[in-house]
């Protein structure tokens, strides 16, 4: 107890480690996620099915096999980099099924429609179907998120020194108190995906263009 | 023939340059789950394998930086060069001999069995009929799968991923017996862990430092001289003293009883 105190602002630390693992891995599952989306859906056919394979490919590989690939690539790249690459190559392919069944629920009258108004198809990728198909992803997005969260504690085997390993740390040095410190760490795990996921849903409040229905599908009381 | 002469020059020259390489800073790896050899408190790297090894850079006038990779990928992460030493309670063997270099060996260890405190098993009889466990990757695993596993009547081996693990294990009543470095075993004892040790077995080893294979910054001839001057010094054996307190001090380095072809 007194060792987890003691070692609290490290664990703390750890933390901080995981979220910029998390940061780095959802930026660049988002932008590559959204690019292989875009190509998917609306892309060249032959660049369309490439992505497509890419993107079955990565899915079939344990997010712990591809960090221990990019760790092994003979370039000699920082801890923090190796799991970014590996986990965000694993998350981008994830993200990219999230945006390409968003983009489809955008019905293609509507960019028909655009093309007809005198756009551009990439302007009306851009500014008619983005704006709706993003807003649609958000509800899928934060559960991605969420698992990625935990797939940060993956990232130890790459010399990451996240919040699994600080505890190691602390349980080997004191030859013990493996239940303790682990269930302070599932609480650590859970505050931050629960601050994660409330921050999205806030997000997600802000961003809801009112119409008809209210975001639980109700009709709008009248004041 | 005009193509095999150029890759050769290529070759020649990149070898050349690996040879006369020199670095700023040295990458130390271990991994930080092995008191009392490597460990981390506080932020801070610990543990006797660190302050020899920062003595030794001391001594040898280079410098080190510390970097903590798990046991499963510390090895093939030197063979490839990613760090540069391994200071970690490495034991020396012939098929890690293979893919890195050894230094002269500076520390002597045999194989502790510890079961639970209250047990009544002793070293032969905790070997048979049980299942026993041990850190994958380590001696110990290696010891019990080559000389017990499938002579010994209804024994089964665990690897685990730490012996910090396995000790937990053998506490709850998992596994019968567990079998580890004499002073690692020797940690656990004293740190009040429910386990006693109830026999060692004559193993031998040595630990020393390792570098990536073929030695390309000239590490080994440094680091071995720097044992000896640690040695000369005494520091050597104030460091064993308080890592240690009670063990004989023996001089570094010491002889090579693993000779490998």
């Amino acid at each position: 107890m007194e060792a987890l105190l003691r070692e609290l602002p490290w664990l703390l630390r750890g933390v901080g480690v995981a979220v910029e693992v998390l940061a780095g891995v959802m930026g660049f599952g988002l932008l590559g996620g959204l690019g292989a989306a875009v190509l998917q859906a609306y892309g060249p056919r032959p660049l369309g099915l490439l992505v497509t394979a890419g993107e079955r490919l990565l899915r079939g590989i344990p997010p712990i096999v591809l960090l221990l690939l990019v760790f092994y690539l003979p370039w000699d790249l920082p801890p923090l980099l190796v799991a970014i690459l590996g986990l965000g190559l694993c998350s981008a392919a994830y993200q990219s099924q999230i945006f390409r069944t968003a983009f489809r629920s955008v019905s293609m009258g509507e960019l028909q429609a655009a093309r007809a108004l005198g756009l551009s198809k990439t302007q009306a990728i851009i500014h008619v179907v983005l704006p709706q198909a993003v807003r649609r992803a958000l509800g899928p997005w934060s559960n991605e998120l969420s698992s990625q969260i935990k797939d940060t504690s993956l990232a130890y085997i790459v010399g990451v020194v996240e919040i699994l390993r600080q505890a190691r740390y602390i349980i080997s040095y004191t030859y013990g108190n493996s239940l303790l410190v682990f269930c302070f760490c599932a609480l650590l795990y859970f505050l931050l995906t629960r601050l994660g996921n409330s921050l999205l849903f806030r997000l997600e409040a802000r961003l809801w263009v009112p119409g008809f229905v209210d975001r639980r599908g109700h009709f709008p009381t009248r004041r | 023939m005009k193509r095999g002469f150029l890759v050769g020059i290529v070759c020649l020259a990149f070898t050349l340059s690996l040879l006369g390489a020199e670095k700023e800073v040295y990458v130390v790896g271990l991994d930080a789950a092995f008191p009392p050899f490597t460990w981390v408190e506080e932020g801070q790297f610990r543990g006797f394998d660190v302050e020899v090894m920062e003595a030794i850079a001391e001594l040898q006038g280079f410098r080190v930086e510390f970097r903590d990779l798990p046991w499963a990928t510390i090895i093939t992460a030197l063979a490839q060069g990613k760090i540069d030493v391994i200071a970690s309670g490495l034991t020396l063997t012939c098929e890690r001999d293979q893919v890195v270099d050894f230094s002269l060996p500076y520390w002597e260890v045999d194989q502790a069995v510890l079961v639970r405190e209250d047990s009544q098993l002793n070293a032969i009889t905790a070997f048979f009929g049980t299942s026993v466990g041990a850190q994958a990757g380590t001696t110990g695993y290696q010891w019990i799968e080559d000389n017990l596993l499938g002579k010994a009547p209804g024994l089964s081996l665990r690897p685990y991923e730490t012996y910090d693990l396995a000790v937990s294990d053998l506490e709850a009543g998992r596994i019968a017996a567990v079998l580890c470095d004499t002073d690692t075993a020797q940690g656990f004892v004293d740190a009040g862990r429910r386990v006693k040790i109830v026999g060692i077995v004559k193993t031998g080893e040595q630990y020393a430092y390792a570098v990536t294979g073929g030695d390309p910054y000239g590490l080994l001839p440094r680091i071995n001289e720097g044992l000896r001057q640690l040695y000369q010094s005494g520091r050597w054996a104030e460091l064993v003293n308080r890592y240690f307190p009670g063990r004989p001090v023996s001089p570094v380095p010491l002889k090579r009883t693993e000779l490998c072809e």
